[in-house]
């Protein structure tokens, strides 16, 4: 009995996960196969059920954006998954490119009339000492 | 037959007396998630005014920061400025906003609170602590000179970002 409560309990507490994460938090660009391209690999997981597609962007310290290449700059993230992607930055551009950053992207046809939308930034660079 | 049983004791009883260190290790990464744990609804206490507030029968979002390491990302809440959807206005809209520092799991964030920095509609915090912080924002959106909103569906959004120091 006195597990069973704990279980029902257990259950109210739990409320519906609905995140949104980027790692590494400080990736670091390194030479990639193409010349002149700096590439780095970045992780997004998507837990958020109202939420399928998020953006990629990346840009300077006052978030200018800068030019990049990847394979899709709109990623398809179902929910519960995870997904790899590899970005490519001039090598011009190294000290231009400060961060990089996936924003969820809504849809217009949502329910509810107040809507959050997330974004999450690493920093290039490698962790500061 | 006694004697062929004791050499084989002997011989697996140093064997099962060797022990080796297993070693586990694990890194704790530096990372920033974003939970919406409430989305939020506008309430329509008056016809000119929509309004997340409880007591104008709004519901409030609640965002969730969950950071693994101390002192590494910046928490960034922007209440809206504008309707993402709505029927046409012909009138101004008149925004407020505020995002205040609700449940944290550690006591040392409620300092957060105060040394938040707020500038036009965003608010920033520094989340120096890690564990697990959840802001709730409001939004007020009033409709030029006392007039009426149009009837329909309004919809604004409430930006969450993580900024990487």
């Amino acid at each position: 009995m006195k597990n069973w409560v704990i279980g029902v309990w257990l259950l109210l507490l739990a409320t519906p996960v609905a995140s949104h994460e980027l790692t590494p938090t400080y990736p670091k660009l390194q030479p990639s196969y193409v010349s002149g391209l700096l590439t780095a690999k970045l992780n997004i997981f998507n837990a958020r059920r109202d939420i399928e597609y998020y953006e990629i962007g990346v840009f300077t310290f006052d978030w200018t954006p800068v030019p990049f290449a990847t394979t899709s700059k709109i990623l398809k993230v179902p929910h519960g998954t995870g997904y790899s992607f590899d970005i490519f930055v001039r090598e011009r551009d190294r000290d231009l490119a400060v961060y990089v950053c996936t924003l969820s992207k809504l849809r217009s046809d949502k329910a509810q009339n107040a809507i959050i939308s997330s974004k999450v930034c690493s920093k290039f660079g490698g962790v500061p000492s | 037959m006694r004697i062929f049983t004791l050499a084989a004791l002997a011989l697996i009883l140093p064997a099962s007396a060797q022990a080796q260190d297993t070693i586990i290790e694990g890194n704790i990464l530096s990372k920033c998630i974003i939970n919406t744990d409430n989305q939020g609804v506008y309430g329509n206490p008056t016809p000119d005014k929509l309004s997340t507030t409880p007591a104008d029968g709004g519901v409030e979002p609640v965002i969730r920061y969950d950071v693994a390491v101390a002192d590494f990302y910046l928490a960034r809440i922007t209440t809206p400025t504008s309707f993402s959807s709505s029927p046409t206005l012909t009138d101004t809209v008149s925004w407020t906003g505020s995002t205040s520092v609700g449940e944290v799991s550690d006591a040392g964030m409620s300092a957060y609170e105060t040394n938040k920095v707020t500038f036009e509609a965003t608010t920033e915090f520094d989340l120096t602590i890690a564990g697990t912080t959840r802001f709730d924002v409001s939004s007020v959106a009033e409709y030029g000179a006392g007039k009426a909103f149009p009837g329909g569906t309004y919809r604004a959004v409430v930006q969450a970002e993580c900024i990487a120091k």
